[in-house]
């Protein structure tokens, strides 16, 4: 669909405040070119923020931005060559699709034959072909977010934006055109910055996740280094379940390894500089097995909650002052409330968090 | 994309250029100072002095600004931006000192000057950054935020400096508390207290009966609540006070029928003995105001309570239904619990259009006299008192704010009533039925005496003279209408319908931009231009009228005499109608269509033609149809500033009332509802459809 250069985006020190409410403070960020990156954060953090500004729908305190080379902090949303999907998708209801799609085109004098053309191979390669003439109030809330994506791609912009595309569909819908959006995206490469809070979202379309906390960046990562290795407790707790527990960081031949109440385990994650000593651990419930019967060492304890739900069974098992969260499958051993209970643990999804 | 911005960043000294060109244009071509006889009257000597170039003066310094912008020496250095909004803004404020020191009046060259000098200012700050960049809205900031200042804030200062400034020019203080305190100062406050709290009280009172009555009693009610939707907007001033003076004067039917029974030799006295009753001019004063604005209001309060009884939902009454409450208990501590914070809502705006009427007391004010008339007689005929005027001005202005302040910040925001959305299921339970009884009873009552009212306007104006001699006659209209069009009420009437015709579409426009920015968008200033728009809703007219008459009869602005004044009076009064559009019609615009548009490459300009202004069609044609109904019916805002020239039909209606010619003034009032009516109901005809074609929603 297009052959232009791809382009990157940074942001250098960008400060946001409005009058004395700083919701961004001092953001630096490399987006690659041609990669799908996912703001994530909880409601407040500043990712919509974020992403107006690369839209230039507000313009920074301080800082710069940079669109490729070009440095845009000044420059007006009329004059970037950036496209948005917006949450509530945006389409003008006094205009029939096509003229939505056809919008940005009729804006920059594109002849009308050849407007024609173009909005009906963009309406084609989101499934929406025929529907030019409809009123968008005469298609679904799914179809309209199809023609959103279609008139942001119609312009073959160096940049698309996403703005939580998908928060007003539902779930089996949501699914398909998180796949159908993570494809146009790969067949285009477009450089596409996608915002969203659901976590599921962020790790299934996304080439690299950023998370944010209260106008800050957690971690940027791969979704499987933010998942598997996470820095923080937030970012740990953020994307998905994880146990955080005490434990005692050594090292021998290079190797780096935890002790857990005094059970040992080889450390293959990041341990992010930390001397040997006292440590804190993120543990995702998958990492965790649980065995019937007491142990002196490692996690032990009694299971207090216990729900089914369908792929798995949740157990809540009390050690010392903390809940343990885990996740079993139907399919292997049962356990029943007060059985005493100790657990495995394999190093795929323990990481070192640091806050 | 870096070829694109090449480009741009080139074509960024065009528009400069550009509005230097404005600026040249208007320095050489047209007037730079005003024509005291208008252009079209000005003898040649009179038109080469007033230009530009004929003599060093604010012009002069405006011309080195304007050609140091279009020469840009500073172009290559950082700061170029900077340095340009600066020099634009010294040539502002340069004009206008020069002028006022050499008592110049500016005229349309200076204005346009000034336009091109706000368009230069608006790039440069853009460029700054102001506004995410947007040029074009930048300008539209300016440009509202320099109206207001000028035809807001200025004459309101205006005013004020008149209390603390004495006829030398020192300053003095306690001016203000002198005059306020002097004889018969307080006593006209007084009044116009009491008036205000007892007017108030009538009006809720009786918009709440008839809320009930709507919304909640009657079947029929579309009917009551289209009709009064209307009446407060196609009455003319005085109308109503005449038509009491009509039934209660003391020639009027009352006292003509009571004459008839108890009088000297009457029915039930016997001819040749001394009756009990004569006539008497009991309706002016006290009771005669309030009765006319007890009428006046309470469709006012009527509309307010009625959108708040129907937003009730039926589910809250319900629920204490099934707690075992009856329905008095509900009524008392449900539903109108509920209720509260419109109520004192529609008080406080009932008391606040009391303070500011001018057309009632001045036709049924006897010697009870209140701030708004007051205002009038301290000019009119030979007494000039600006210091007394501006005193009773800023009182007036200063109870009003007040007022409209508690009602915007304290009471608007406790309104209980939320709009969720959600239907609810069935109709309301029905009121306690002596609740019911006593609505129904005064609300019927009322409105049969609106209706008589109304009749008598009609008629009055086709008898010889109402309470003396009822043989029917068209003398009247003859007399307004049948000389030819230079005669009688035609040419008071074509200048109303040109002024509306032209304030109209202006109001709507600046409403609405007004409306935008507030809400909108953000930027320095913007409370400031906020509490402008606060006081717009807020002052009376007669306190416009004072303060407009006092900040532009100087120079630099030199409007009095003027049409434009008039027609900014109206727009200026009118104001409120279109912000009021503005706001509710930007309300369900999703913000994420405007900037759907910005990304798609369309400037802001275009995105307000393209996308804001379609579909805030139907709020547009709204505030223009009203607007141009007002200004119909406009008078204490423009009672200073009309010429025989420039005569409306409101000050028109108003010689005849002072010349005691009440058939006439009665008989042009009836004419002017009848031009609203159709113009409303034909607005309506051709619009109608369009208007619930598209139902607009974002997405």
């Amino acid at each position: 669909m297009t052959n232009k250069k791809s382009y990157g985006v940074s942001l250098r020190n960008v400060v946001k405040a409005y009058d004395d409410n700083i919701v961004l403070k001092g953001i630096d960020l490399e987006i690659a070119p041609g990669s799908l990156t996912t703001l994530l954060g909880p409601s407040g953090c500043g990712k919509t923020t974020i992403l107006r500004l690369i839209a230039g729908l507000e313009l920074p305190t301080s800082g710069q931005l940079f669109l490729g080379d070009e440095d845009v902090s000044t420059l007006s949303a009329s004059r970037r060559d950036v496209a948005m999907v917006f949450q509530s998708y945006a389409l003008f209801p006094h205009m029939t699709v096509g003229e939505n799609v056809g919008y940005g085109l009729k804006v920059q004098k594109v002849p009308a034959s050849e407007r024609k053309d173009r909005i009906a191979a963009a309406l084609d390669s989101v499934g929406m072909g025929g529907f030019q003439e409809r009123y968008i109030d005469q298609i679904s809330g799914g179809q309209q977010q199809r023609v959103a994506v279609a008139r942001a791609l119609i312009l073959e912009p160096h940049v698309m934006l996403f703005d939580e595309p998908l928060s007003n569909l539902d779930t089996k819908l949501r699914r398909q055109m998180r796949e159908d959006i993570r494809r146009l995206q790969q067949e285009t490469g477009i450089t596409s910055v996608y915002v969203t809070h659901d976590q599921n979202e962020a790790l299934s379309v996304s080439d690299a996740v950023l998370v944010m906390k209260a106008g800050e960046i957690s971690q940027l990562g791969t979704p499987e280094e933010l998942y598997l290795q996470p820095k923080s407790e937030f970012v740990a707790t953020f994307m998905g379940d994880a146990n955080i527990v005490d434990a005692d960081l050594s090292f021998k031949n290079k190797k780096a390894f935890a002790s857990i109440n005094g059970y040992k385990l080889e450390l293959i994650s990041d341990t992010r500089g930390q001397d040997a000593g006292p440590v804190r651990l993120a543990i995702r419930p998958e990492a965790l097995t649980m065995v019937k019967g007491e142990s002196k060492t490692g996690i032990c304890g009694v299971v207090t909650s216990r729900a089914y739900i369908g792929s798995g069974t949740e157990y809540v098992t009390r050690w010392k002052d903390a809940d343990i969260f885990t996740v079993m499958p139907t399919t292997g051993d049962q356990f029943k409330l007060g059985d005493m209970v100790h657990m495995e643990i394999s190093s795929i999804g323990v990481s070192v968090i640091m806050g | 994309m870096s070829d694109t911005i090449r480009v741009e960043s080139f074509s960024w000294s065009n528009p400069i250029l550009r509005w230097c060109l404005l600026g040249f244009a208007a320095f050489f071509l047209l007037p730079w100072n005003a024509l005291e006889y208008g252009v079209f009257d000005a003898t040649y000597s009179e038109f080469y002095n007033a230009y530009a170039w004929s003599s060093i003066k604010s012009s002069a310094f405006s011309l080195v600004c304007l050609i140091l912008i279009a020469v840009r020496p500073w172009r290559s250095m950082a700061k170029a931006d900077l340095i340009d909004a600066i020099i634009c803004t010294i040539a502002f404020i340069g004009i206008l000192v020069i002028a006022t020191l050499n008592g110049e009046a500016l005229g349309y060259g200076a204005a346009i000057q000034m336009v091109a000098f706000g368009g230069i200012l608006a790039l440069a700050l853009a460029r700054l950054g102001f506004i995410q960049g947007d040029p074009f809205m930048t300008g539209a900031i300016l440009l509202v935020g320099g109206l207001v200042g000028v035809f807001i804030y200025f004459p309101v200062l205006t005013i004020f400096s008149k209390v603390v400034v004495d006829d030398k020019g020192a300053f003095t203080p306690f001016m203000f508390f002198n005059l306020i305190t002097s004889f018969g100062m307080g006593r006209v406050v007084w009044n116009s207290l009491t008036m205000a709290i007892f007017v108030g009280a009538s009006t809720t009172f009786l918009g709440l009966v008839f809320a009930l009555y709507a919304a909640r009693i009657s079947t029929r009610a579309q009917g009551v609540i289209r009709i009064f939707s209307m009446l407060p907007i196609i009455t003319p001033p005085f109308v109503i006070g005449l038509a009491l003076i009509l039934i209660f004067g003391r020639s009027g039917t009352i006292n003509d029928f009571l004459l008839y029974l108890f009088g000297d030799g009457g029915l039930f006295i016997g001819s040749g003995n001394e009756g009990w009753f004569e006539r008497s001019a009991y309706i002016y004063g006290f009771w005669g105001i309030f009765l006319a604005q007890t009428l006046s209001f309470t469709p006012i309060s009527f509309m307010l309570l009625m959108g708040m009884v129907s937003t009730i939902s039926p589910s809250m009454e319900e629920a204490s239904l099934t707690m075992r409450a009856d329905d008095w208990q509900t009524f008392k501590n449900v539903t109108f619990p509920l209720l509260r914070p419109g109520i004192a809502n529609a008080y406080l705006l009932a008391m606040i259009s009391s303070l500011a009427d001018f057309g009632n007391p001045m036709v049924l004010g006897g010697d009870y006299d209140v701030m708004a008339t007051e205002i009038y007689f301290s000019i009119v005929g030979a007494q000039l008192d600006y210091a007394r005027a501006a005193t009773l001005g800023i009182t007036l202005l200063g109870f009003s704010l007040i007022g409209f302040a508690i009602q915007r910040y304290w009471i608007g925001n406790k309104s209980y009533v939320t709009v969720t959305g959600k239907g609810t299921a069935g109709g309301f339970q029905p009121l306690p039925r002596w609740l019911q009884r006593g609505c129904t009873v005064i609300a019927i009552s009322w409105m049969s005496f609106t209706a008589i009212l109304y009749v008598s306007i009609l008629v009055g104006g086709f008898v010889v003279n109402w309470g003396a001699d009822y043989t029917p006659t068209l003398a009247h209209y003859e007399e307004l209408w049948a000389r030819g069009f230079g005669y009688g009420a035609w040419p008071s009437y074509i200048t109303t319908l040109e002024f509306s015709a032209v304030g109209a579409p202006l109001t709507a426009m600046f409403g609405i931009l007004i409306a935008y920015v507030t809400t909108r968008r953000r930027f320095a200033g913007r409370n400031l231009v906020d509490f402008g728009a606060m006081i717009c809703f807020a002052i009376p007219g007669t306190v416009i009228g004072i303060s407009y008459i006092l900040a532009f009869n100087t120079a630099p602005l030199l409007l009095t005499g003027s049409a434009a004044v008039v027609i900014i009076s109206f727009i200026v009064r009118n104001m409120p109608v279109g912000i009021r559009a503005g706001v509710s019609g930007l309300a369900q615009i999703d913000p994420a269509l405007e900037e759907a548009s910005l990304t798609q490459r369309a400037s802001s300009l275009r995105t307000i033609f393209t996308i804001v202004l379609p579909l805030l069609k139907p709020a547009l044609i709204s505030a223009v149809v009203f607007s141009f109904v007002k200004s119909m019916t406009t008078v204490s805002a423009i009672i200073f500033l009309v010429t025989p020239d420039t005569q409306v039909a409101t000050t028109y209606i108003l010689s005849r009332v002072e010349d005691g010619d009440f058939g006439q003034a009665i008989c042009y009032g009836s004419v002017l509802i009848v031009t609203m009516m159709i113009f409303i109901l034909v607005v309506d005809k051709l619009v109608g459809k369009s208007r619930t074609q598209r139902t607009i929603k974002a997405s």
